[in-house]
């Protein structure tokens, strides 16, 4: 065995892993609303911390049972996407000629609105609830130490684990066997087709932003609960880390973008053990970079027509 | 004298004379400070203007070109003692020669695919400086940096500052009026379009792409060293992801592609907060909710791009004008 593939290093990946599966939660999102709509979600990380937030709040006033909890995140994620659709991405979406869905504008449109508005959801809660650390309830907290042998499983990456593989199921159930499914594939598949045969495209993109903000929210609950750690800043790294795990992925390719997601933390977490911890923040910056120039179309996209 | 260049010395005579006198009688250093930054921050939106607006490139990462003119500009004054002549140049020519290195395999990409790849570097650059503790100083930033000084002359008081921040902000936009107002600006405006076509009727796209990101690095550069030898002391938050956010508002807020909607933009958007200071910090936010107005009601900006290029070619003398006096054409 190699000197540092011990116990520590397993222990690592076995963090690392974790790490990768909440990217993984926001990037299903983000591909998600990407796919359909073929433009930057820039505000999911801000979904993602308003879901943390949610979860608390539930918790400070009547801390009910934590499934409660979920389903009342879950609730406000995809109310909150609903909302995010209707104020920054709706008002762009009235040209529906083929030219303006092409359009640079437009698309740059939507990327600097959603921007926009991050960044007043963003302060506007750091006025509210103040920039400081939120202080979590411990009864809430995942971090129950599991002892498998020699390792330790901390509860809370058993909760994260457990979301990321019962969301992912759902998501393949609902895109491929209900009608919500049918159509956002139509759309995300041809526009302007999917409208042509009578599908209701704005309800469609609802449902997207409903559903991938949803999981945006449940991510930032588990995270928040698990780290005891919720800050109004804390949605920048994993939005980017998703991002950078959908570019890998191939865009528009959601079962790409876990892999690369999960790929992501682990590498993370492996670099720690060589560099120190605030250079491993360069680990995801470089495989974007690297990804960007050398593989334009992703690790697992098909082609596509220019990047 | 013709029109062109009684506009160009009304705004020099606004810019050298009638600024700094007000600002003198209404007597606090306060206002000059205010007034130096949003020099600076004209600075940082022109370049961002001749990327963004006239070259069409999205960049997310331009607070982080900025950052290493900063951070030249005080690492060769505080360890090896250059003058301000010498660190000024050699900022802008540090920041343009990493943007080069940058440009050179990211311009092949287009809009979204360029803004990420940018927002990529410019998060590696800064992680750089935060965490490169030895050379940066991390965190903590570098202190002590010698503020202005021009060949013995000393520049340290508020008006000598804001007469440096002036003459470079007047460089600057000189040199953004001869890249986006001609024929060259023509050619970065074809390849914003359509840079297939623009390559199709002969233009060399990547090598006009990477020309401008140079230059719009350069000039960054050079605001960075203004900042570090202004404020004296400089740390890896200056020059984080909001301030590229903010520069990109400045130039969206003020119209893309227009020259004086960037100079309106950047003083409204460091005015702004300042006046909202009664109200308590609300820069972020201001920032935010302006942008977002801007974009949803006002998408060509305060001063859109086709009448600014009308004010250039008639207020600044940018086009030929035939014998009966009408105009034809850029100069």
């Amino acid at each position: 065995m190699p000197p540092f593939l011990d116990i520590f290093f397993l222990q690592q990946l076995l963090n690392g892993l974790s790490v990768g599966l909440v990217y993984a939660l926001v990037a299903i999102g983000f591909t998600l609303i990407f796919g359909v709509l073929n433009v930057v979600n820039f505000a999911h990380g801000e979904i993602y911390m308003l879901g943390a937030y949610a979860g608390l709040v539930a918790i400070a006033t009547f801390a009910p049972p934590f499934a409660i909890v979920l389903l009342l995140v879950a609730a406000s994620g995809a109310l909150l996407g609903f909302g995010l659709e209707r104020i920054a991405f709706k008002p762009f979406r009235r040209f529906r000629d083929e030219a303006s869905l092409k359009s640079k504008a437009v698309r740059e449109a939507t990327l600097m609105s959603s921007l926009a508005v991050s960044i007043v959801v963003r302060e506007v809660t750091e006025k509210g609830f103040g920039a400081d650390m939120q202080i979590v309830p411990p009864a809430f907290r995942l971090q129950e130490p599991i002892f498998l042998g020699e390792l330790v499983v901390i509860d809370g990456q058993l909760w994260i684990l457990g979301a990321a593989i019962l969301m992912y199921a759902a998501l393949q159930y609902v895109l491929f066997r209900t009608d919500v499914g049918l159509s956002i594939r139509a759309i995300a598949s041809n526009p302007l087709g999917a409208q042509m045969v009578g599908i209701n495209v704005d309800r469609t993109v609802i449902a997207t932003f409903a559903i991938g903000s949803l999981m945006g929210a449940i991510a930032g609950i588990l995270i928040g609960l698990y780290l005891a750690d919720i800050t109004p800043h804390m949605g920048f790294g994993p939005g980017v880390k998703a991002f950078v795990a959908m570019v890998m992925g191939g865009l528009n390719s959601i079962p790409g973008a876990v892999v690369c997601a999960i790929f992501l933390g682990v590498m993370e977490a492996v670099a720690t053990e060589f560099i120190a911890q605030g250079w491993s923040e360069l680990v995801a910056y470089t495989f974007l970079v690297i990804t960007l120039v050398f593989f334009p179309t992703g690790l697992f996209g098909a082609g596509r027509e220019r990047v | 004298m013709s029109r062109g260049s009684l506009t160009w010395a009304a705004l020099a005579v606004a810019l050298f004379v009638v600024i700094p006198l007000a600002l003198s009688l209404a007597g606090s250093g306060y206002a000059f400070r205010v007034v130096a930054t949003v020099l600076i921050f004209a600075i940082l939106s022109v370049s961002m203007h001749l990327i963004m607006g006239v070259g069409g490139l999205f960049s997310l990462g331009h607070g982080a070109f900025y950052g290493i003119g900063a951070y030249a500009a005080a690492l060769l004054s505080t360890k090896a003692g250059l003058p301000f002549v010498a660190t000024l140049p050699l900022a802008g020519l540090a920041a343009a020669l990493l943007g080069a290195l940058v440009a050179l395999p990211t311009m092949r990409l287009v809009s979204i695919y360029f803004a990420v790849a940018t927002l990529g570097i410019g998060q590696m650059i800064f992680v750089t400086l935060l965490n490169w503790v030895d050379f940066t100083g991390g965190p903590l930033g570098i202190r002590g940096i010698p503020p202005p000084s021009l060949f013995g002359l000393d520049l340290s008081d508020a008006l000598g500052t804001y007469m440096v921040c002036a003459a470079i902000t007047a460089f600057t936009v000189l040199v953004a009026h001869r890249c986006g107002h001609g024929y060259y600006g023509n050619a970065l405006r074809a390849l914003r379009e359509d840079d297939q076509c623009a390559g199709a009727m002969g233009i060399d796209t990547v090598r006009l792409k990477i020309e401008v990101f140079s230059i719009a690095c350069f000039l960054a550069g050079l605001a960075g060293a203004l900042w570090s030898h202004t404020t004296g002391f400089i740390s890896p938050n200056d020059f984080a992801f909001p301030i590229s956010i903010l520069i990109l508002a400045m130039v969206v807020v003020g119209g893309l592609g227009s020259l004086p909607g960037a100079l309106i933009g950047a003083a409204l958007l460091i005015l702004l907060p300042e006046l909202l200071r009664p109200v308590g910090d609300v820069r972020q936010i201001a920032v935010g909710a302006v942008m977002f107005g801007c974009i949803l009601f006002l998408p060509k900006g305060l001063f859109g791009e086709v009448s600014a290029l009308a004010f250039a070619r008639r207020q600044l003398g940018a086009a030929w004008t035939t014998p009966d006096g009408r105009l034809a054409g850029w100069r």
